[in-house]
Parts: C-alpha cells; sequence; structure tokens
C-alpha cells in the first residue's frame, strides 16, 4: 500500500507529467485551431477547452467518444502537478521565497482560467440608433418569459431558462396561477406558416399562433455568422385542466396573449435577458474609414447612460476602450444595418481580477529571485576578487 | 505525501473537474416597466425579428428551412432578364422578375409526396391571390395540363381584380416529390410575363440521378 501511495505521489510531483501536459496543451491549441474554421471561437472553446475531454463521434453511430484530453483535464492535471512538486519539493525558506511567489502566481493563473470559464457572461445589447434599452441579451442562451400583463404601468415577468426547457422539468412558480410543463425543446429550428408547408407533421400546439406553424428541427450551429433559432412546446396547465400548447420560439420574435384567472398574460421564448441597473441610449454610432480607402480606423458608440435617481452621462465607447460600469464591462463588439445599429459586448466577469494578481506576483516572484541571485553574484565576485588582491 | 492527503488530492480533483456540471439556471421573477410589443410583421414577408435590428441571419421565416423533395432534381434555364436571387433551404431556385410596374417573385420549391394533391394546392394559391376556393368538379376547366420534356405539368394563371395581384403556377410531380414554380407579383408585371414563363416551363428537364 506504501508502495503504491508512493508511486501515486512520485506520479504528481513528476517534472515529465509538466513536459506531457505542457505537449498536450500545445497539441490541444493546435487542434483547436484547424477546427475553428467550422466551429466558430465559441464552440471551440466549449469543445476543447471548457470539456474534460475532446469528444468524437464513433463513424456511422451517434455514439461520443473521448478522444483527447480537453482544457479542464489538462489545466486541472497541471494545477494539480504544479501544487503537488511545490509541497513535496520545495521548503519555504526566505531564499526560496521568489520561486514560491511565481508558483503562487501560476497557480492564480490557473485558477483565474478555470474560474473565468465558469463565471464569465458574455450578453450584447443591439441598439439602433436613437434606440434606448435597459437589459442586455445572450446571443446563445434563451428563455421563456411568462408575463403578467395585467398592470398598467408595469409587467411582472416570470423567466424559465433554457436548461429547465430542455430537461423538461415543470415549473410551478408562485407567481403563476398555472403550471409550465415543458413538453418539447429544439436548440436550432426552422419555423413556416403552415399553409406553405402542407406536407409537414401535425403540430403539438393547440393554442396561440402554434397550429398555423410548422417547425423543422434544425441541427446546431456554433458558426460565427449564424444563429441559433431554439424552440418549444410548452403546455400551460391551471387547477381546472390545460389552457393549452403553445409553440414559442425565438424566431417569432413576438409574444403571444391569453387571460386566466382574471388575468392578462403573455408568453414568449426571448434570448436571456439581463436588466441593467441603468438605460443606454445610442447616441451615434460611427465608423470611421482611413480616407480614400474602405478599410475601417475606428468604430465607435456615443452612448448616453441614465440611472434613475442618479442623473444621465455620455460615454464614448470604442476598440480598446470599453466603458466599465455596475460590475460590466461594455465592448464595442460589431455593427449592423448599413451603420445604423451598434453592438455592444457586456462581460461580467467576477474573476477579471485574478490575471492580473498572477502576473504580479509572478513578476514579483522572479524579481526575488534573480534579485538573490544578483546579489548572490555580486558577493562571490567580491570575495574572489578580495581573495585575488 | 500520506495516504490522507492523497485522498483530500483526488477529491480536490473530483471535485474540480465536477464543477462544471452546476451551471444550472434557475427560475426567476422580476418587475419590469411596461414594454411594447414589437409590431407583427405581414404574414407574407414573414419577418419575424420586430423591434431593434438583431445580428445575424435568421431574419425571417420566409428563408428557412424546410423537407424538400430529396432524390433527383429538376434543370431550368430561366430568361436572361430575370435576376437569379441566392437560394435557400427552403427554395430550390429564386429570381426577381422585374416589368414596368414593378418586381414579380419567382420561387421554385420541392416537397416530398403530393402535398395535399392538386385541390389543396391550387385553393392555397388561390387564396394567396385572394380568389374563393374551387370545388374538385371545378378543377378540370381551371388548369391547363401540358405535357414537357416528359414532365406532366399542371399549368394555373390567377389573377384578383380586387388584390391586383396574379399568381402563374405550375405543379409538377417528379420522383418522390413535387415541384412547384409560382411566378407572383403585381396583375401588369405578371401577365406581361406569361409568354416568357410558359417559355420557361419549356426548358423544364428531368437532371441527373444524384
Amino acid at each position: 500500500m506504501r508502495n503504491l501511495a508512493l508511486q501515486f505521489r512520485d506520479f504528481f510531483v513528476s517534472l515529465k507529467l509538466t513536459i506531457g501536459l505542457l505537449v498536450l496543451g500545445i497539441v490541444l491549441i493546435f487542434l483547436a485551431t484547424l477546427e475553428q474554421a467550422d466551429l466558430g471561437v465559441w464552440g471551440v472553446q466549449q469543445k476543447f477547452f471548457y470539456s474534460l475531454f475532446v469528444l468524437a463521434k464513433l463513424p456511422g453511430t451517434s455514439l461520443l467518444l473521448p478522444v483527447f484530453p480537453g482544457g479542464y483535464f489538462i489545466g486541472g492535471m497541471l494545477f494539480l502537478n504544479l501544487a503537488a512538486a511545490h509541497l513535496h519539493r520545495f521548503k519555504l525558506t526566505w531564499r526560496k521565497i521568489g520561486i514560491w511567489l511565481t508558483h503562487v502566481g501560476l497557480l492564480i493563473l490557473l485558477v483565474g482560467g478555470f474560474l473565468t470559464s465558469l463565471l464569465q457572461q458574455e450578453f450584447q445589447l443591439v441598439l439602433d440608433q436613437g434606440g434606448t434599452k435597459n437589459y442586455s441579451e445572450s446571443d446563445r442562451t434563451c428563455e421563456l418569459a411568462v408575463i403578467d400583463t395585467t398592470d398598467a404601468r408595469t409587467d411582472h415577468v416570470v423567466a424559465i431558462p433554457e436548461g429547465i426547457l430542455e430537461a423538461g422539468d415543470p415549473v410551478q412558480h408562485p407567481a403563476l396561477p398555472f403550471r409550465v410543463v415543458p413538453k418539447a425543446f429544439y436548440p436550432n429550428a426552422a419555423l413556416q406558416m403552415r399553409r406553405d408547408a402542407p406536407g409537414a407533421p401535425p403540430s403539438l400546439a393547440t393554442a396561440g399562433m402554434g397550429p398555423q406553424i410548422a417547425l423543422t428541427p434544425l441541427a446546431v450551429t456554433y458558426k460565427e455568422d449564424d444563429r441559433n433559432m431554439p424552440a418549444a412546446y410548452v403546455e400551460l396547465v391551471g387547477t381546472d385542466g390545460s389552457l393549452g400548447t403553445f409553440l414559442v420560439s425565438t424566431e417569432l420574435g413576438m409574444p403571444q396573449h391569453f387571460d386566466y384567472a382574471g388575468r392578462s398574460w403573455k408568453i414568449v421564448l426571448r434570448f436571456e435577458r439581463r436588466y441593467l441597473p441603468f438605460s443606454v441610449t445610442l447616441v451615434k454610432f460611427s465608423h470611421d474609414i482611413y480616407p480614400g480607402t474602405d478599410i475601417p480606423r475606428n468604430f465607435s458608440s456615443r452612448v448616453r447612460l441614465a440611472t434613475p435617481g442618479a442623473g444621465e452621462r455620455e460615454v464614448l465607447i470604442y476598440m480598446n476602450n470599453p466603458l466599465r460600469a455596475a460590475g460590466l464591462t461594455f465592448y464595442q463588439q460589431s455593427f449592423a444595418n448599413e451603420d445604423r445599429t451598434s453592438i455592444l459586448q457586456v462581460v461580467r466577469n467576477p474573476s477579471w481580477t485574478l490575471p492580473y494578481v498572477a502576473c504580479a506576483t509572478i513578476t514579483l516572484g522572479l524579481l526575488v529571485q534573480f534579485g538573490f541571485h544578483l546579489i548572490g553574484f555580486f558577493r562571490r565576485r567580491s570575495r574572489e576578487e578580495a581573495a585575488r588582491t | 505525501m500520506g495516504i490522507r492527503r492523497q485522498a483530500i488530492t483526488v477529491l480536490a480533483l473530483a471535485a474540480m473537474f465536477a464543477l462544471p456540471a452546476c451551471r444550472e439556471g434557475r427560475v426567476t421573477d422580476y418587475t419590469v416597466p411596461k414594454e411594447k410589443d414589437p409590431e407583427l410583421p405581414p404574414a407574407e414577408a414573414g419577418g419575424a425579428q420586430g423591434g431593434d435590428s438583431q445580428p445575424g441571419p435568421g431574419g425571417g421565416m420566409a428563408g428557412t428551412a424546410v423537407p424538400t423533395a430529396g432524390g433527383a432534381s429538376l434543370l431550368w434555364t430561366a430568361p436572361a432578364a430575370w435576376r437569379q436571387k441566392p437560394a435557400t433551404a427552403m427554395r430550390k431556385g429564386s429570381y426577381d422578375v422585374p416589368g414596368a410596374d414593378g418586381v414579380a417573385d419567382l420561387s421554385i420549391t420541392a416537397f416530398p409526396g403530393d402535398v395535399g394533391g392538386e385541390l389543396a394546392n391550387l385553393n392555397r394559391w388561390r387564396g394567396q391571390v385572394g380568389l374563393p376556393p374551387l370545388s374538385d368538379a371545378e378543377v378540370p376547366g381551371a388548369v391547363v395540363r401540358v405535357q414537357s420534356n416528359g414532365l406532366p405539368f399542371v399549368v394555373v394563371d390567377l389573377a384578383s381584380a380586387q388584390s391586383q395581384k396574379r399568381l402563374l403556377g405550375a405543379i409538377v410531380p417528379f420522383g418522390d416529390g413535387t415541384w412547384f414554380f409560382k411566378l407572383m407579383g403585381p396583375d401588369k408585371v405578371v401577365a406581361a410575363q406569361k409568354t416568357a414563363f410558359l417559355d420557361f416551363l419549356r426548358t423544364v428537364k428531368p437532371g441527373p440521378a444524384p
């Protein structure tokens, strides 16, 4: 048993393991770069880096097999290897403090990358010139919003995330007088008016616009220039029976209205929203080019932030000069609609400081380590000179 | 490193690897100032985004994928004046047909099976130009049957004075599916193109088997 434990320890503290993992990391990045052409950045991140193993389909079947270690595996093993080797080999002495700091910095960097992969949220704020919004939207994940519109001034929203729809878990929320029962979820689907698709299979929908619409499931796309349009069939069940099954899709664009229990409701599948503590108005989007060419020089959005009770301010967002507000960072990401629409990327990353802390720690560690060496070198040389004279 | 410390290491490793699985969303509820619904797009255009412009494709239902008849394809030669549009997942071919008073749209689609039969499709087209449906007995008088390149075409010319729209259509069963050639647009534009459309149908022929 003790022998086995020693083997286990030797494996984790070995420098060969470090080299092996670094080589695997290089190969992983190379493979991911090749596949980026087909999958896009987000798809590659999910498949290669935010996974324990890279999975591939067994030809001729839908069986997924692990074919290569993924980012979580390599990063996790590197973390363990570095921590184990450090605890095993190095003693905490003043002379080794530089090496300690450098390694702690590397560990923080690995933890930072891991936490970013888990915690970072990216949304988009799509604004037409002159338009105002107080929420950003995901460009990938959707939510089912069931909205009580009875009040003349406010809407009460119950937002059910895509994961629950996909799992088919019924939702009984205290704010709803009915149960929401997901019947089917399609991560990407095309809709067509049923009168234009007479051969389409019968619809599951019994209420709202659904019965007039034919749904065709599509393969999930990861491409940069493509967008998934999720859809779902959702049944609403009240105390006295079913209210009907609705077809909802981000492609429908508009909510479906109904009345129940003396209140007015609407139901809509929309890209997941994150409401902001302020509203953002696009005052002007500028797309500057180098004179005499079509080469872009700068993209910028002049926006007005209005915080209730705290007044307004105008901010210019341009490349490499994001707006940081309320724990969010707003980057100029893209534009559309012949320069009349600006697309800002809104990022929340609670661990955004960790890479800075890591780099500062590594720098300090290296300075201390080389400083010790330098001082030692000078001391040795002065001793040698003293011995010569 | 003792056994206990190893056990802790293994548990830490397992916990770290298990963490990514915990990305589950939860139901939230909140109150927001009243929001206006995006305007309903015209049914014929089928655009479904509404409101602010959205990046990326998937803009409308008109251009979405549907199951079309697979297998062998038909080939055709369109007049030079017709402007070819990018084919979509739904359309096998798509053209703008310009005229003095506007532009008509030619779509070529194919679906598996008989797609509901001749009467259903004829009445669907009649509905699109604002004409009442016909009964089964009235169909023979409302269509022209043409044989060309070994293909049995059912050709219709539908016009409505009220909607000022005209539809020239041809239905042809081919392989395991049914193909539809539909030229629709302003009455005058489509009427002026009738000869060109019929000549165009004569160019339609079976392509090589896939």
